[in-house]
């Protein structure tokens, strides 16, 4: 069962170099209770598919196409108030740098109040022990202390499981945690993943995890959705992406990791750089860097298509090889 | 303890300011060619009249025996006397200083009442024709002098409308139907602590053209400076991260960004908060205002240094409790400057 479906989303940005194509057609559908890995490299539409989704896309972005679905509503539909009532309290969000992402000026106990305000009706007194239950929660020590702490006073993981507690307070459906544990640390992040995971499961919250880190995606999620220059390339179930890559994108993202026994030997890459969106692609955008390149790639932009259970990619070479 | 520590560490830092600033200003009036026993004798005086004059005052002595006669009259609270009219600075400044400071202050609260929410608006609302309007206003007044704002208030206000008078502190009326008792000096606090509304009124009436002029250019600054980083602080992470958690836009604008627009905000006005005394001169000369204007006017064209001196440090202390103002403000909205 979906809980939030995106169908066909395309997103332009006017820029003063013309317009920049940064979703060019998007579908993927985030089921009940489940995590769903979006990854690609920077600028692949990652983030914006996440500001889409809350509608908080920058004033010179425009979505020009496409549904978001989140329980039988178009979001994209949904007038301002409805909007505002759906965000934080159905559907929250987690910023990549906690440090920039909350308040310097108000204490962390004052931020989480104000979103219990703005959707739960409640007194005084019970928003104070939430907040300090939504603290104890997320793992701070001390959490009746916490709430009278400001953000400065805080290191980048607990500043992030304080930003946590606040996306959690109005008991959401869905989490969109964009990059959530870049900022931080290696041995925090797994912390961090950890905290995720646990809460994700213990709350029955689906939670989309925009990430660039596949390492991440293995270990955090159920399905991956693979994007390339704002468009879908591979998606499928974790196991299935990480045994049998099918896109050529997806198996050099995957030959790109570093694994165990490879120390000393180079690292593989993938030869070239992501399109920029100014241009117009006409065929698969990924053609000029793939080494499987066909004529018709450049001609012809190939849709997803099913190749097993639960996976699907976008590439002719399945084509070719399925019919021959 | 914290904030204590950063209060004493602040006030610390006047003290060096503020003695600065009187051993600078006692020098230069000691160097620049001019003999002040001659101008306290009066016209045309004889050489052993001024001799006589300049042993009496001291002038005779080294430098810093001088500064330090000087010095220790200070630490006693005496600011000498004024080598023109030989009154006490004292008694001269617990009359001027009041009339000033009255209309600097209500200058200023006019420019923040009225400039950190059409700043805060227009920051809120980028592009928008009000956000135009108030550019316009602000630039206009930083940029338009305020001896030419004041006579045109004076020719619309007084000559067109009739509404407002010419200028002075009080009309004759009410200072011999209605005296106020002096106690502080400020009329406006002196006339309502006596219950005394009739002159309270007619002493509000007479300030508020000179305080609108005088406010033009703080106003201009605080509505730029709000504007300015009102627009920033919208643009923060933070903001991002409290539209996605579904706040509403008047706690987002005015709660949660203001109060970090207005940090930036507050350095430059309490700047032009200060400079205010002084452009406060100007004004009070067009208005007839009995202020220290007029005072150090006076003072400066009759090269009467112990007033100029005084005048100087009275500004001074005023700049440095500006700022230590602005700094405690501060200092209670953001935690972080509390480290510094």
């Amino acid at each position: 069962m979906a809980i939030l479906t995106v169908e066909n989303l395309r997103v332009r940005f006017k820029t003063p170099f013309g317009a920049v194509y940064a979703l060019r057609g998007i579908d993927f559908e985030l089921a009940k209770g489940q995590t769903l890995g979006l990854v690609g490299e920077t600028g692949c539409g990652k983030s914006v598919t996440g500001r889409s989704i809350m509608r908080l896309l920058d004033d010179n972005a425009q979505v020009t196409h496409g549904r978001i679905i989140f329980e039988d509503k178009d979001l994209l539909q949904v007038d301002d108030g409805e909007m505002r009532r759906i965000r934080g309290n159905r559907i929250a969000m987690i910023f990549q740098d906690p440090s920039a992402a909350l308040n310097p000026l108000f204490t962390i106990g004052q931020q989480i109040n104000d979103v219990l305000r703005a959707h739960a009706s409640n007194t005084r007194e019970g928003r104070q022990s939430q907040i300090v239950e939504l603290l104890a929660s997320v793992g701070l020590p001390d959490p009746a202390q916490m709430a009278d702490v400001y953000p400065h006073q805080l290191s980048g993981g607990q500043q992030q499981r304080a930003m946590i507690a606040q996306s959690l307070a109005a008991q959401p459906d869905v989490i969109i945690a964009d990059e959530p544990t870049t900022a931080l640390d290696v041995t925090i992040q797994a912390q961090i993943l950890d905290l995720l995971r646990t809460l994700q499961r213990e709350r029955a919250i689906s939670v989309i995890l925009i990430t660039h880190d596949l390492g991440i995606v293995a270990e955090t999620c159920q399905h991956v959705v693979v994007l390339y220059a704002g468009r879908v390339v591979e998606t499928g179930s974790v196991a299935a992406i990480f045994a049998d890559p099918q896109h050529p994108y997806t198996q050099g993202l995957l030959a790109a990791l570093p694994r165990p026994g490879s120390r000393g030997a180079d690292l593989t890459v993938i030869p070239g750089s992501v399109p920029s969106g100014l241009e117009r692609i006409a065929g698969c955008a990924f053609a000029p860097r793939c080494e499987h390149v066909m004529d018709r790639c450049r001609g012809h932009q190939p849709a997803l298509a099913e190749i097993g259970s639960a996976h699907q990619s976008a590439c002719f070479l399945h084509e070719a090889s399925g019919d021959g | 303890m914290v904030f204590l520590s950063f209060l004493l560490r602040r006030l610390g830092l006047s003290v060096f300011v503020l003695v600065g600033v009187l051993i600078l200003t006692f020098i230069v009036s000691r160097v620049i060619p001019s003999n002040p026993a001659a101008l306290y004798a009066g016209a045309r005086p004889r050489p052993e009249q001024v001799a006589e004059i300049e042993k009496k005052l001291g002038l005779d002595k080294p430098l810093i025996e001088q500064f330090r006669v000087y010095l220790a009259d200070l630490l006693d609270g005496d600011l000498g006397e004024s080598y023109h009219s030989r009154r006490s600075i004292n008694t001269d400044l617990s009359i001027f200083l009041p009339a000033t400071l009255e209309l600097v202050i209500a200058a200023v609260v006019i420019a923040l009442v009225l400039g950190i929410p059409i700043g805060a608006l227009a920051g809120a609302y980028p592009r928008s024709p009000f956000d135009y309007a108030t550019r316009f206003v602000a630039i206009a007044g930083v940029s338009l002098p305020s001896f030419w704002l004041a006579l045109i208030a004076q020719s619309i206000f007084f000559s067109q409308l009739g509404w407002l008078p010419l200028g002075s502190r009080i009309s004759r009326d009410a200072t011999l139907f209605y005296p106020i008792a002096a106690q502080t000096g400020f009329y406006l606090i002196d006339a309502a602590v006596s219950g005394n509304w009739e002159a309270w009124f007619d002493a509000l009436h007479h300030l508020i053209l000179p305080a609108l002029v005088l406010s033009a250019y703080p106003l201009g600054v605080t509505i730029r400076m709000t504007q300015a980083s009102m627009l920033e602080a919208l643009s923060e992470t933070y903001i991002m991260a409290a539209r996605a958690a579904g706040l509403s836009r008047p706690v987002i604008l005015f709660k949660l960004a203001l109060k970090n627009a207005i940090m930036p905000a507050l350095t430059v006005v309490g700047l032009s908060f200060a400079y205010s005394i002084t452009g406060a001169f100007l004004v009070e000369v067009i208005f007839s205002w009995p202020g220290l204007g007029k005072y150090v006017t006076e003072a400066v064209l009759n090269v009467d240094f112990p007033v100029i001196i005084a005048v100087t440090l009275v500004v001074t202390v005023f700049y440095i409790g500006v700022n230590l103002l602005v700094d405690l403000i501060q200092a209670l909205l953001d935690p972080r400057v509390r480290l510094v």
